[in-house]
């Protein structure tokens, strides 16, 4: 991972540096942008191999910053970084490739595995049988915007753990992605019923049963 | 100072109650490398840290576990309880210890009686009036007395 570089987008000083001091340990390079349209100017002009990025900045925010990532640079996997509280219902987000979030505050561990799991994910096997594997591969799917193959890999997840709450909302996500509200809204509904505590199924079932429906992302803590 | 750089470097540490002594320790800690979150009830109490302070503000009452949960103290190597009230450090420090496991905990104790409560929960605690009353002794018995020759 010696040549790796990573984009490291927050407006807060404090973030931008505790991200840089845990994962220089990694061996990785880190350069930062402090807004949205900084870290566009240099997605434009140099190769990185993953952004972590704050959805609330002034002025341009996470998603639109992702939006027009996606038209100008595809390939670049994206970690998000959420706000105190804030649960990840994103299936905007992930709409648009980015299907991992880190919650502030951070531990400088978690960020570095996270980061390792990230960039380890390009050299998966596809024909793997094992829950994590196969978890692993359709968010790869989802990283590279192939939702039929990323569907195929949740399902595949249901079935060799059907007692994981991550499968069934991963794949509620994917059916939504698909306009299949009915059906997404049941698999958020087991997810919950397996384990109320996860937050994610939680935030998606209640958005997906509010009226309105419109599936953004919530940019406010919940 | 390059020891202490060292070995605070990576660490996540969570420190209770943003008054005069949460904040400084914060703000050096944090310095020093460690990767600090400052809980405080009030937002107001976060003007105490310095422009430099690198780590997470969390406005909440530590008091609540789900606040707790939110600063992420199962995670933490080191819980600081350092607000104004003895009875909330120890309910902070007992819960830290004993539900989140954090291996390290520290708390400060205004009452000197209460001391040994904390100790005879595993607590390991700092009093600053016996710390200063000692300091005094000390310069007391070190100093020379009127009447004393040199």
């Amino acid at each position: 991972m010696t040549t790796t570089t990573v984009l490291v987008v927050d407006d807060e000083k404090n973030i931008r540096l505790t991200l840089t001091q845990a994962l220089e340990t990694l061996g990785v390079r880190v350069e930062t942008a402090v807004n949205g349209e900084e870290a566009l100017q240099k997605l434009e002009h140099s190769p990185y191999a993953l952004m972590l990025l704050d959805l609330k900045m002034p002025g341009m925010n996470g998603l639109e910053v992702l939006r027009r990532m996606r038209e100008l640079r595809a390939g670049v996997r994206v970690i998000i970084i959420t706000a105190y509280g804030t649960i990840e219902s994103a299936v905007e987000a992930m709409k648009l490739g980015a299907v991992d979030f880190i919650q502030k505050p951070f531990t400088p561990k978690e960020i570095r595995e996270l980061v390792q799991t990230v960039l380890q994910r390009g050299e998966l096997s596809a024909d793997a049988t094992d829950y994590s594997t196969v978890i692993e591969l359709c968010k790869r799917s989802i990283n590279e915007g192939d939702f039929t193959a990323a569907l195929l890999a949740a399902h595949r997840a249901v079935s060799l753990e059907p007692s994981s709450a991550e499968a069934f909302n991963l794949l509620g996500a994917l059916l939504e992605i698909d306009g299949k509200m009915d059906e997404a809204i049941r698999f958020y509904r087991t997810a919950v019923s397996l384990d109320e505590s996860y937050a994610p199924a939680m935030a998606n079932l209640e958005r997906a049963t509010t009226i309105g429906r419109d599936g953004a992302i919530s940019l406010d803590g919940i | 100072m390059q020891d202490k750089k060292g070995r605070m470097n990576g660490k996540y540490i969570v420190i209770v109650g943003c008054g005069r002594l949460g904040s400084y320790l914060a703000n050096t800690l944090s310095q020093w490398g460690a990767s600090v979150v400052i809980v405080d009830l009030h937002e107001e109490s976060f003007k105490l840290l310095s422009p430099h302070f690198g780590g997470f503000r969390l406005t909440g009452d530590a008091v609540e576990s789900g606040v707790m949960r939110q600063a992420k103290l199962d995670r933490a190597d080191l819980l600081v309880a350092a607000t104004h009230d003895d009875n909330v450090n120890l309910l902070v420090a007992q819960t830290a210890l004993k539900v989140f496991k954090v291996p390290r905990v520290l708390a400060r104790v205004y009452d000197p009686r209460n001391d040994d409560i904390y100790q005879e929960l595993g607590i390991e605690t700092i009093c600053p009036i016996t710390v200063a009353a000692e300091l005094f002794l000390q310069a007391v018995t070190e100093g020379r007395l009127p009447g004393e020759e040199r």
